[in-house]
C-alpha cells in the first residue's frame, strides 16, 4: 500500500510540475479581445510611429492625439517627445524620427536633439 | 493428489521470482496523468500568465480598427504597399487582409468616427488604399471621393521643366491664382509610384487537383522569354521563403513554386525588384473533372518598363 501512495505522489509531483511548466511556459495562455493599451511597448511604438506620419500627411494634431489616447497615454505631447528622443538615441530610422519630431514640434515639445534630422532647407 | 515440488514452483522468469520495484509504475503514470492535468488547470484557469506582449492580431476589433486605422495613415504618407501589407498581415486576418480593410473602413464611415477630427482623413486613406488593390466597400457610397482624393505626392514645381505662363495668358491653370505666388506643390493622381523593376502582369487563382496548393510563378522578359536564376520570395505570417525560377526540371526556364498551406495568407514577390502581389489563400475548391482539391494561384513577373 505504502508503494502505491508513494507511486502516487511521487507521479503527481512531476506531473504537476510538467503540467505547470506546460501551461506557464510552452503553452501559456493566449489572450484575444485584448484592448489596444495592452499592447507591446514594440507595437506601441509601432503605431505612433504611423500615426506621426499620418500627421506628415494631415498635419491633424488633434486627430494625432486622438489616436495616441486610445492607448492609454495620458499625457500624450510628452509620450510623443520622449519617443523621438528615444528613438534618436537608439538609432530609429531617419524617417520615424522625422515624423515623430514632426509630431512632437506640432503639439509643442522641441528639443536641440531634434535640429540634425530636420530636412534640409526647413527653416 | 499433490503436484509434484518442481511443477509447483513457478519458472525462474516469473515476476514472483523478480526483485520488486520500490514504486509501481503503473500507479507512476496514473499520478503523472493527474499531475499533469492539475497542473494544466493551474496554469490556465487557476492562475494563468498575466497578460503581456500583446501582439496586433490579439487585440479587440475595436482595437483593430484603430491599428488598420494608423497603418493606413502610414501608407497614405509613404505609400509603401509592401510595409503596409505586411503590417496588416501581423493582424493575422482571416481572408484577404485587404478586403478587411474595405469592411473596417465600411464600418467607420457608417459611424461617428467620419466626424472626428482627422477621421475622414483616415477612412480616405483606407479607401484608397483598397481601391488601388481592386476592391470595394459600402465607403465607397457612403464617402465618395472628394475632388482632391487623398494621398497625395507632392512633386516640386522646380524640378520640372515646364516653363511657368506668361503674364499675357488669361487661362490660369487650376490652383493659380492671379496676384499669389505658386504654392511649391502640384496635387496629381493617387497612384502608387512605380517604385521596382518587375510588375506582375498576371495573377489568377485555378484550381486542379494534380497542383494543389501551389503558387506558381513565371519570371518572363517582356515579350515572355524565360528568365531563369530570378529570386521570387513568398511571404505570409511570420515566415517568409525564397525561390529560385528555373530550377524545377521539365517546368521551364521561367518556371518556380511554392507549396502553400489552405488557409494561410501569402504574398510573393520579388525582393528589392516588385511590389508585392495580392494576398493569396488556398481553399477548398472542384477543378475541370469534379474532383476535390485546394486551389492554386499563378503569378507572372515582366519587367515594369
Amino acid at each position: 500500500m505504502l508503494r502505491f501512495l508513494i507511486s502516487l505522489i511521487l507521479g503527481a509531483v512531476l506531473g504537476l510540475a510538467l503540467g505547470l511548466y506546460l501551461g506557464w511556459v510552452q503553452f501559456p495562455v493566449e489572450y484575444l479581445s485584448s484592448p489596444i493599451t495592452a499592447l507591446d511597448p514594440k507595437y506601441q511604438d509601432s503605431y505612433a510611429v504611423m500615426v506621426a506620419q499620418g500627421f506628415q500627411s494631415d498635419s491633424d494634431a488633434v486627430g494625432a492625439v486622438q489616436r495616441l489616447r486610445v492607448l492609454g497615454v495620458e499625457n500624450v505631447p510628452e509620450y510623443v517627445f520622449l519617443q523621438a528622443e528615444r528613438y534618436i538615441t537608439n538609432s530609429g530610422t531617419p524617417l520615424e524620427i522625422q515624423a515623430l519630431i514632426a509630431l512632437s514640434e506640432g503639439l509643442g515639445r522641441t528639443s536641440p536633439l531634434f535640429d540634425q534630422y530636420r530636412p534640409v532647407g526647413t527653416p | 493428489m499433490t503436484m509434484p515440488e518442481s511443477s509447483a514452483r513457478p519458472p525462474r522468469s516469473s515476476r514472483y521470482y523478480r526483485p520488486r520495484r520500490p514504486i509501481s509504475m503503473t500507479v507512476l503514470i496514473i499520478g503523472l496523468i493527474a499531475g499533469i492535468a492539475g497542473g494544466l488547470y493551474i496554469a490556465w484557469e487557476l492562475a494563468p500568465v498575466e497578460e503581456q506582449n500583446t501582439a496586433p492580431w490579439q487585440l479587440n476589433e475595436q482595437g483593430q480598427a484603430d491599428y488598420i486605422v494608423a497603418i493606413m495613415l502610414a501608407y497614405a504618407h509613404d505609400s509603401d504597399l509592401s510595409k503596409a501589407v505586411n503590417r496588416l498581415l501581423e493582424l493575422r486576418i482571416e481572408g484577404d487582409p485587404i478586403e478587411h480593410v474595405a469592411v473596417v473602413a465600411c464600418n467607420l464611415a457608417r459611424t461617428g468616427y467620419v466626424a472626428e477630427s482627422g477621421g475622414d482623413h483616415a477612412i480616405r486613406a483606407m479607401m484608397n488604399f483598397y481601391q488601388l488593390q481592386g476592391r470595394s466597400g459600402c465607403a465607397d457610397q457612403v464617402m465618395p471621393l472628394s475632388p482632391q482624393p487623398t494621398p497625395t505626392f507632392d512633386l516640386m514645381i522646380g524640378a520640372t521643366p515646364t516653363l511657368p505662363p506668361p503674364p499675357a495668358k488669361t487661362a490660369t491653370p487650376d490652383g493659380f491664382t492671379e496676384g499669389v505666388t505658386p504654392t511649391p506643390t502640384v496635387r496629381v493622381a493617387p497612384t502608387v509610384a512605380p517604385q521596382q523593376e518587375f510588375a506582375i502582369v498576371r495573377q489568377e487563382r485555378f484550381c486542379d487537383a494534380d497542383f494543389p496548393a501551389i503558387i506558381e510563378v513565371y519570371v518572363q522578359e517582356t515579350g515572355g522569354a524565360s528568365l531563369p536564376g530570378q529570386r521570387v520570395r513568398a511571404r505570409w505570417n511570420g515566415g517568409e521563403s525564397l525561390f529560385i525560377s528555373g530550377v524545377k526540371p521539365g517546368r521551364g526556364a521561367d518556371y518556380a513554386d511554392f507549396d502553400m498551406t489552405p488557409d494561410i495568407s501569402y504574398t510573393v514577390d520579388m525582393p528589392g525588384l516588385s511590389d508585392p502581389s495580392d494576398v493569396m489563400i488556398s481553399s477548398g475548391c472542384f477543378d475541370a473533372t469534379g474532383a476535390q482539391t485546394q486551389s492554386s494561384y499563378r503569378v507572372v513577373f515582366r519587367p515594369a518598363f
